[in-house]
């Protein structure tokens, strides 16, 4: 009888655990949107993103062109959609590069100790201390400019503060009593590191991971507006409202990409705020 | 100022210098190791029109026929001495061209920063004194909402309303009082956000605290309640969370003085990137990163002064172990 009634309490727990706020539902139709305008831009649009008709230049937003057109006579909605790809999968590359850079120096540096946390600890305050932008900027100038070199550039940026989080995490777990324990029954320190320490670590990076995936669009965007990016026609959510700086007299060109930006990456942090919060 | 206080100023002060010193280093390798050699490219293509003569005199005056670790030796310690070099463009000295732009940035950057901690305030303490349902909750979304926001939107949305619809400043006079005062609060709206998060989140935890709960039963009100008790505890630690934001100030003026067109450390940037003028890339990137340290190493000194419920963490013989300890030996205070 008791069992049942446990049974029946850990379920409706588990669903109660599940339900999401409105705001949350929300932000992930609004992922969800911009995932599928990545992976199928063709899907949503007939227009041409490279082409434009010259006769139907600046025209303001209306029923045949919902974001208007650009002074090419392009439909802008058309440009956004295509240039999504770009701008999601170059800041999904800065995140994986931030995350498994940063968690493998955070890892190595909580879980040994010593040496080769003062070594990683010097290099995590020499990359704290250079401006995260402005670093973004140089590595980008050294490797060349173009989109996924801005994503590597924004990835080197913020490997720091994964690494910051990693060791603190990993600090914790391993004084935790469970692996205490697969210590005494002779587990080797490679087995817990993999086992026990890397598994649970990991999982306070996903909520930072997904953070990240923001402020990478951010940058990056930041980065393809000073023109470090790929050029035209390439369209990138910041080459877009670069391009529309200087046409500001027809200001959805600048307000169509910019709110498009703003949207995501208020979902996302929405999103990791939810996950941090429920973990 | 007592013995643990010294000796946690000393380790602080030699560790500071230390992230200086690797910071020139790093930006060194970062800038000069990597694939291609961007100096020589530039000074051969053809439009600028230098000799074969001239392009080996400069090479030879910019000692980049040394080996590698000699030029950082070289370069390093000019930089100690206050030399930054020269600029390959333009030949002349990289601190002349860095103390010609400075002012205006710093003007830039210090309006910036008391529009950021002026709105971060305002939106923080307004969470205090707005009814729960009504107006609090929109506030609180306030720093998510601007830490959403691309900087470069808020400078053009900024020009495009009160620049060309309003016509409160001209573009084209971007040292104007006006077409400042936009800028700066451009560049101080994403900062604002990143302060009033922590402080609306220290004043949670304070009013959450039981001296928060004794006040309120001794029938204090909420004003009271906020200015005699929860404004100092919940705003003292922002002290070292403000000195963080020292950095994306410096960054972010990069893209506010493209955006406003002003001249400033941010276009001489630009510039030299897009010339490949390395040696004063590596002069602002050294400056901002010893800029960062030294703002960091005062909050960290003046802070444990500031609040006394601090402890000092991150002796020599005795490592700290503490999961949330940064290997800096930060000051924590300690609430519990």
């Amino acid at each position: 009888m008791s069992l049942i009634a446990d049974v029946h309490l850990t379920a409706s727990r588990r669903l109660t655990s599940l339900r999401v706020p409105p705001t949350v539902a929300v932000s992930f139709v609004i992922i969800a949107l911009v995932i599928a305008w990545s992976l199928a831009p063709g899907l949503f649009t007939s227009l041409s993103p490279v082409n434009g008709i010259p006769a139907d230049k600046l025209l303001a937003p209306g029923t045949a062109h919902w974001f208007g057109t650009d002074h090419l006579g392009r439909d802008l909605y058309t440009r956004v959609v295509y240039g999504t790809a770009s701008s999601v999968t170059s800041a999904l590359i800065a995140v994986v590069i931030a995350a498994v850079t940063g968690g493998l120096i955070g890892l190595l540096s909580g879980f040994f100790g010593g040496w080769v946390d003062i070594v990683f600890a010097r290099l995590v305050d020499v990359l704290l201390a250079i401006p995260h932008f402005l670093l973004a900027v140089i590595v980008v100038t050294a490797i060349g400019f173009d989109t996924t070199n801005a994503a590597i550039a924004t990835g080197v940026s913020a490997v720091a503060v994964f690494a910051r989080v990693m060791r603190s995490e990993v600090i914790k777990i391993r004084q935790a009593t469970f692996v205490e324990s697969s210590f005494l029954l002779g587990g080797s320190r490679w087995h817990i590191l993999l086992r026990h320490v890397l598994p649970n670590a990991s999982r306070s990076l996903l909520p930072l991971a997904v953070l990240q995936f923001g402020l990478s669009i951010l940058v990056i965007a930041s980065l393809a507006f000073l023109g470090y990016g790929d050029p035209p026609p390439a369209s990138d959510w910041g080459l877009l409202i670069s391009i529309g700086k200087d046409y500001l007299k027809w200001p959805w060109l600048v307000y169509a990409p910019a709110f498009l930006t703003i949207a995501t990456v208020l979902s996302v942090n929405r999103i990791s705020r939810w996950l941090r919060k429920t973990d | 100022m007592s013995g643990p206080y010294l000796r946690y100023a000393a380790k602080r002060l030699v560790q500071a210098l230390a992230v200086i010193l690797l910071a020139y280093v790093f930006t060194f390798v970062v800038v000069s190791i990597l694939p291609g050699d961007p100096i020589t490219n530039v000074l051969r293509d053809p439009q600028n029109g230098f000799t074969e003569d001239e392009i080996r005199q400069i090479i030879a005056a910019q000692g980049l026929d040394q080996p590698i670790l000699v030029q950082l030796w070289t370069s390093l310690s000019h930089f100690l001495t206050g030399d930054l070099g020269l600029s390959v463009r333009s030949s002349r000295p990289v601190t002349t061209l860095i103390a010609e732009v400075l002012p205006s940035t710093l003007v830039l950057a210090s309006s910036a920063f008391a529009v950021a901690l002026l709105l971060a305030a305002t939106i923080a303490y307004g969470t205090q004194f707005l009814p729960k349902r009504f107006g609090q909750g929109l506030l609180r979304g306030f720093p998510s909402l601007f830490l959403s926001v691309p900087n470069f939107v808020i400078g053009l949305v900024l020009i495009h309303v009160f620049g060309f619809q309003l016509g409160l400043f001209r573009v084209i006079a971007p040292n104007s009082f006006w077409a400042t005062f936009f800028a700066a609060i451009a560049l101080g709206i994403p900062i604002s956000a990143q302060i009033a998060e922590v402080l609306i989140a220290n004043l949670d935890h304070e009013s959450g605290q039981d001296y928060a709960a004794v006040a309120r039963g001794r029938g204090l009100g909420q004003f009271r309640l906020f200015a005699m008790h929860l404004l100092k505890p919940s705003s003292l630690p922002v002290v070292t969370i403000v000195a963080l934001t020292i950095g994306e100030l410096l960054g972010g003026s990069l893209i506010t003085e493209t955006v406003f067109g002003r001249t400033g450390i941010g276009s001489l940037v630009q510039r030299s990137v897009s010339t490949q003028d390395l040696p004063v890339l590596q002069a602002v990137v050294s400056l901002a990163a010893v800029v960062f340290v030294l703002v960091n190493l005062i909050a960290d000194l003046v802070y444990p002064l500031l609040d006394p419920r601090v402890k000092l963490v991150g002796g020599p013989k005795h490592r700290p172990t503490t999961a949330d300890d940064s290997s800096a030996g930060t000051p924590q205070a300690v609430t519990s």
